[in-house]
């Protein structure tokens, strides 16, 4: 008991801070991914060009394949070359939205394209115009998957955050990193526990979310 | 009124789904376009509200070619019913119905007001079916509330593809004649889709048969099976003649002399009566059930005369003689 309030007062303000910036970072990489995956997404399904939208899917698909390391790695080395700051949050920030893409914009595409064509050939044929169809009968039917995606993405980035120690970023890697470098187990723990418990935490809320959002009609 | 005006649909990969059709359905007629799969029923269907576009030819609707009209517009004033329904599934029975209604700005409580009025004369009763999903009904419902959407905003036009299509042949018969019963009060211009030569002669006014997207015969039920225009024709009906013969002869096809002069006989006590309009199919059922060796023949109100059972069978077996010579 005593070691862990030892362990509490010792820790306990960095790894507060270090949590909140690690929340910031993940939830700033989350909003521009969504940003740029659901209108992508959406994007895609109206697209008539096949070949454009698997080159699309293909090249996310592709960042998703590189190793988080090396992702990092090269943005900061692409960073260093066009002249653009190589540490701190926002060649992090960079990799993580990177990463964050796929989930999202996968979800987003094959829901929309899951949709009952009878529903929407009949929308259509109603005099519904492709935007009403869109936003009362494409979005609502696709939410739920959408934020599986999103869910999926905040999960991952949680974890891959950590990484982001590496080029100064902050957040909870850096206290992974110094437990690293200097053989000590409480800062590891203080890095490690946190991480885990941010990522539980964001599942369940995410997924509740998710329940809430799908359709009553849809729910079983 | 629809006419279509030398239409011609090819599809990019060269496949010719309709060509040049010319016909026209006249104001609150229903016409049925039958044919086997892939005869161009659904092309042509959908060609009148737009989803495919022609690639020759002209289609009108009310004097204006659709084309010139705005495509929205022209949607909204079209109702459109297809086989796989297409109900919204995170909307409820009323939402669904109001979609329409709610896209031309209708008053809400006037909306709700139709809601309730489609679905009793649909036979689901508003209180309990309103507020459900379409997941918490049966097939045949469901089918039910595609249809009353489909006339929904009271649109002059319905399209409806197969509306019956996926049913059970019980539930599919119940619908059907449910239909037609609403259809006679509402009276609308009706371009319908079957595969079902039966449902045809049912359904419409007049049939437009359809063989490899060309028109092969545009005609009433009756003349249809009496006088088929070609071999394709005759081989369509094929093994089903008689019995369709059977559904399109009237009382009064079989009985010219019958007139309203003639004076009522004892038999008209009878509580059970015949039309003039009724089928040889309608009347032998009715002489089963009834057990009666006479039965009165109205039309409308007035009183035509006496049909005896005998005669009735004597023309079927009239009948079962032509259609068995030919098929
Ligand atoms: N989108 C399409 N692209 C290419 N060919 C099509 C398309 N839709 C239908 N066809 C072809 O056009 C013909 C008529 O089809 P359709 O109108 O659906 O027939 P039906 O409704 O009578 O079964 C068929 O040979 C079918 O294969
Ligand atoms: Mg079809």
């Amino acid at each position: 008991m005593n070691t862990l309030i030892a362990f509490f007062q010792k820790l306990g303000p960095e790894m507060l801070q270090r949590t909140m910036e690690h929340v910031y970072l993940t939830f700033l990489a989350l909003v521009i991914a969504i940003m740029i995956a659901l209108p992508l997404g959406i994007y895609l399904t109206r697209c008539r060009r096949p070949k454009l939208v698997s080159a699309i899917m293909g090249a996310v698909g592709i960042i998703q394949t590189v190793p988080t390391l090396a992702l990092i790695a090269f943005v900061v080395l692409i960073f260093a070359l066009v002249g653009l700051p190589t540490i701190g949050t926002l060649p992090a920030l960079v990799a993580l939205t990177l990463y964050a893409l796929l989930p999202i914009l996968r979800n987003t595409y094959t829901s929309i394209r899951q949709v009952d064509p009878s529903v929407i050939e009949v929308a259509r044929g109603m005099g519904m115009t492709s935007n009403q169809i869109l936003f009362s009968v494409e979005l609502p039917l696709s939410l739920p998957v959408i934020m599986a995606g999103i869910r999926i993405s905040t999960v991952w980035t949680i974890g891959i955050a950590t990484l982001c120690g590496l080029v100064g970023a902050g957040g909870l890697g850096d206290l992974i990193l110094k437990g690293l470098r200097s053989y000590l187990m409480d800062y590891l723990l203080a890095g490690t526990v946190p991480a885990a418990v941010l990522a539980l935490i964001f599942d369940s809320a995410l997924s509740g979310l998710e329940k809430w959002l799908t359709p009553q009609g849809l729910k079983s | 009124m629809i006419q279509f005006d030398r239409v011609w649909k090819t599809y990019p990969g060269g496949a010719e789904a309709v060509c040049d059709l010319s016909m026209e359905v006249a104001e609150g007629e229903t016409v049925v376009l039958l044919g086997t799969s892939g005869s161009g029923k659904t092309t042509t269907l959908k060609m009148v509200n737009r989803l495919i576009e022609p690639t020759r030819g002209r289609i009108v609707i009310n004097g204006t070619d659709i084309m010139e009209q705005d495509l929205i517009q022209l949607r909204r004033g079209i109702g459109y019913a297809i086989q796989y329904i297409g109900l919204f599934p995170h909307m409820t029975i009323s939402e669904n119905i109001s979609v329409v209604p709610n896209l031309l700005k209708w008053p809400r409580d006037r909306t709700a007001e139709r809601v309730d009025e489609l679905l009793t004369i649909s036979g689901l009763d508003p209180e309990e079916f309103r507020e459900r999903y379409p997941a918490q009904l049966s097939g045949g419902q469901r089918q039910r509330v595609g249809v009353a959407r489909a006339l929904a905003s009271d649109p002059p036009f319905v399209l409806m593809d197969e509306p019956f299509g996926a049913l059970d042949p019980i539930t599919r018969e119940q619908l059907q004649d449910e239909f037609i019963e609403l259809e006679s009060e509402i009276k609308k211009t009706i371009l319908f889709v079957t595969h079902d030569v039966f449902e045809a002669v049912k359904m419409g006014d007049r049939i437009a048969l359809l063989d490899a997207g060309r028109l092969q015969q545009l005609s009433t039920p009756a003349e249809l099976v009496e006088n088929p225009a070609n071999e394709f024709v005759d081989s369509f009906l094929g093994q089903h003649r008689f019995q369709l013969s059977l559904l399109t002869k009237t009382i009064k096809t079989i009985m010219p002399e019958l007139r309203p002069t003639s004076p009522e006989s004892g038999s008209a006590k009878s509580e059970a009566r015949l039309r003039a309009r009724s089928s040889l199919i309608e009347a032998l059922d009715l002489f089963k059930k009834t057990k009666q060796a006479t039965l009165p023949v109205y039309e409308g109100k007035r009183f035509l005369g006496p049909i005896e059972k005998k005669q009735l069978l004597k023309v079927i077996t009239e009948v079962l003689g032509e259609t068995g010579e030919t098929s």
